[in-house]
């Protein structure tokens, strides 16, 4: 096997499209200066939810890639390309790519059966059938932005998007690749959001896809790349839950091994997975009280303004890097509260009990 | 350097349950591809398919493909003689694409016609690829860092790379990894749709090949740092000495035509395990069986071992291509003949293309001890994946 390595992971690249921002570094800067949450709306017969307004896609995919692409892949390519661009990286000089989604391509998946369900045979699409396979955003996004070293679809349940980026921070501070493009992204079906209301997740559903640009520091400081935050340290790991539920345990060794991969250094603030799924958030929180013991450190969460979706996960990590810069931690309220220009920490406990913690500082 | 050795292997697959089942099978180069009972196949083309007959243990109110991950998982772990504190601490990686479709299709079939419905929150909690690493961590005990890729048909194999990865960079020192799949109504109509199936079982390599047949079934390994195996007195079946992934970004669905992405992950495994393209003797081919995908795996063989450079087979040709679990089934069979010494056949391979400059060892298994042998694996989205092991 390849000999590990722990090399510094730097962020030189962001893309986000969602229903409150859309653009890179600095658009998602200019919201969190002033951040307002987007409107939500029925999606069917589901509870109110964060959609993206039907403008934003045609803006930033011509016609043709329109109607060839599901509109999940068009958001996972939206913001890819918003980072890609920032990162200024020829993404053919050796790039990996990995996407987190909890839910894939659902709506494709269902307009493919019902065509069956419509016609018997002579109805099925070899068209949509790709997209019945939730790495269909990476397989599309991946052609769209040329990465063609490893590439990951990781499917888990609420920390999709975090997870993404420890994946593939791991990748690059092991020496095995020098860029990952990593992305969380989600779209709001009807049928599927009913049936989440169904499985008790009463959080702010929302959807849309966000991405950032990692590359090992060398590297990108020998091609005077613009830093824009550094992933300190990060780690995974798993609490004791049953599928789809929520855990007693509140074990933290994840957040412990990421704070030692940053050199030690404890988080002066948090993003937390928070997303307003009520015994999940209570578990979250009692593992972080855990996991950053008496002191009272700030923690919020964007999910009650973009609603909760894989690309959240990878948002936090984006706003990090600039609260770190900023010493401004947004809140749910659209005010800040004032924090320490140090690292801080984006937390993700998922049901089922997928545990995520990256620690990220400014650059 | 954290080397990671192979300990514990389980399989359900259309041979029936269990490891020595499914050797016996592929030793014997006997087909499994039969005609379908699962699904309603009436109208389409293909009305066949490599089912689990025998069904593991376990709950029938779980999905079909989460009993068969549990058989298959349940086996690896009793194989490699792991306790409740190793499992506590070991990860857990799933390649899964179906998850619980079966089920879900039932629910959606059943919706459409307007008839009672089962639960639909248990489907959906079900449907999910992430079920399956959820349930198996909850029953097995598996409490270390735990996640599902879904890489399509090359699956399987990417968990395996991951769990290497985990114990390589020193996170884990013993992890579970495989790959699971059901037959599904999406994945046959898919595949159908796409005119991708042979009406009689496939014969890859076969220069009248006419497409793949689908298969279903599970397989995990237990991978653990090697010192550690050794201090307990583990058996080891083989090194998994490296691996390595690669993107065509080319196509959706189709390979890119010469095999530039797969011959750069052969060539990138064989570096990451410190050998060079005449160690090794044999390749577990992708060999789905399709006229494009056999040529170009062929056509990306031959630029990394030369042309004849080794001996390939396909065991698709016996389980049909079994998706998600097609890179773990095909990652035990080709360690299963590195310990046996010997090469699992192409079956129902009766004239090989003359295209195709390998000798894919038709029909019978081949006697031969070869010290390493890769397993390839390519999927949907030009995902593709290069398994090498060593002989230990």
């Amino acid at each position: 096997m390849t000999q590990s390595q722990h090399r510094e992971v730097v962020i030189t690249g962001v893309g986000v499209v969602n229903a409150a921002v859309v653009g890179d570094s600095a658009a998602l800067a200019a919201w969190l200066d002033a951040p307002t949450a987007a409107p939500r709306s029925r999606v069917g017969q589901a509870r109110p939810a964060v959609r993206l307004p039907e403008t934003t896609l045609p803006s930033l995919i011509d016609a043709a890639e329109g109607r060839r692409l599901a509109r999940v892949c068009q958001l996972a390519i939206g913001a890819a390309r918003f980072a890609v661009g920032e990162a200024g990286l020829d993404a053919a000089s050796g790039v990996g790519l990995v996407i987190g989604s909890e839910l894939g391509d659902y709506t494709s998946t269902i307009a493919f059966a019902d065509g069956y369900l419509a016609r018997g045979p002579a109805g099925l699409s070899a068209l949509l059938f790709p997209n019945t396979v939730m790495n269909t955003m990476a397989a599309t996004t991946a052609i769209a932005v040329a990465t063609r070293e490893l590439s990951l679809t990781i499917n888990v349940p609420t920390v999709s998007g975090e997870l993404a980026v420890a994946r593939a921070a791991a990748a690059v501070a092991s020496g095995r690749v020098d860029a990952v493009l990593a992305g969380g992204v989600d779209e709001l079906d009807p049928l599927v959001a009913e049936m989440l209301d169904a499985l008790g997740d009463d959080g702010v559903r929302g959807e849309g896809a966000a991405f950032v640009m990692l590359e090992a520091a060398a590297t990108a400081r020998a091609r005077g790349a613009r830093i824009l935050g550094r992933i300190a340290g990060s780690a995974w790991r798993a609490l004791p839950a049953r599928p789809w539920g929520v855990g007693r345990r509140v074990a933290s060794v994840a957040v412990a091994e990421a704070q030692a991969r940053a050199g030690g250094i404890a988080p002066e603030w948090v993003y937390a997975s928070a997303s307003g799924d009520a015994p999940r958030d209570a578990w979250e929180s009692r593992v972080l009280s855990a996991a950053l013991g008496p002191r009272r450190v700030p923690t919020t969460s964007l999910g009650a303004l973009v609603g909760h979706h894989a690309g959240l996960g990878v948002l936090h990590v984006a706003s990090a890097a600039w609260s770190a810069g900023s010493g401004r931690l947004p809140t749910a309220d659209g005010a800040h509260v004032p924090v320490p220009r140090h690292a801080g920490l984006v937390h993700g406990l998922g049901r089922g009990g997928g545990h995520v913690a990256l620690m990220v500082d400014a650059a | 350097m954290r080397r990671v050795l192979v300990t514990g292997l389980g399989v359900v697959s259309p041979f029936g349950a269990g490891v020595k089942a499914y050797w016996a099978g592929l030793a014997a180069g006997t087909c499994a591809i039969r005609p379908l009972t699962i699904i309603d196949a009436t109208g389409f083309r293909c009305r066949i398919a490599a089912e689990v007959v025998e069904m593991a243990a376990g709950s029938p109110r779980r999905s079909r493909a989460d009993r068969l991950a549990l058989g298959a998982a349940t086996e690896a772990l009793d194989d490699a003689g792991l306790g409740r504190a190793d499992r506590a601490a070991a990860a857990l990686v799933v390649g899964a694409v179906g998850g619980g479709m079966l089920e879900a299709e039932s629910w959606y079939w059943a919706r459409a016609r307007g008839e009672q419905l089962p639960s639909w929150a248990a489907s959906l909690r079900a449907m999910l690829p992430a079920a399956h690493a959820e349930v198996l961590a909850h029953r097995l005990g598996l409490g270390g860092p735990r996640h599902t890729v879904v890489t399509a048909c090359s699956s399987g194999a990417v968990a395996l790379a991951e769990c290497a990865e985990l114990i390589a960079d020193g996170v884990v020192d013993v992890a579970l990894a495989g790959g699971v799949d059901a037959v599904t109504r999406m994945c046959f109509m898919g595949f159908n749709a796409l005119k991708l199936l042979d009406p009689d079982p496939c014969r890859p390599f076969d220069r009248d090949r006419r497409g793949m047949s689908i298969g279903e079934g599970a397989a995990f390994v237990v991978l653990e740092e090697a010192e550690r195996a050794r201090a307990r007195g583990a058996r080891a079946y083989a090194e998994l000495a490296g691996h390595a992934m690669t993107t065509d970004a080319y196509h959706v669905t189709a390979p890119q035509p010469e095999g530039e992405g797969m011959a750069r992950a052969m060539t990138a495994a064989l570096a990451a395990g410190g050998i060079g393209p005449r160690d090794v003797g044999y390749a577990n081919a992708h060999g789905t069986g399709t006229a494009q995908n056999d040529r170009i795996e062929a056509r990306a063989l031959a630029r990394v071992f030369g042309a004849g450079g080794l001996l390939v087979s396909s065991t698709k040709s016996m389980i049909g291509h079994t998706m998600a679990a097609a890179g773990s089934l095909e990652a035990v069979a080709t360690i299963l003949g590195l310990v046996q010494e010997t090469i699992p056949p192409t079956a129902g391979l009766t004239t090989p293309d003359p295209e195709i400059e390998f000798d894919c060892v038709p029909r019978v298994a081949r006697e031969l001890a070869v010290e390493h042998a890769i397993s390839n694996s390519f999927g949907f989205g030009g995902q593709n994946i290069t398994v090498l092991f060593r002989r230990v």
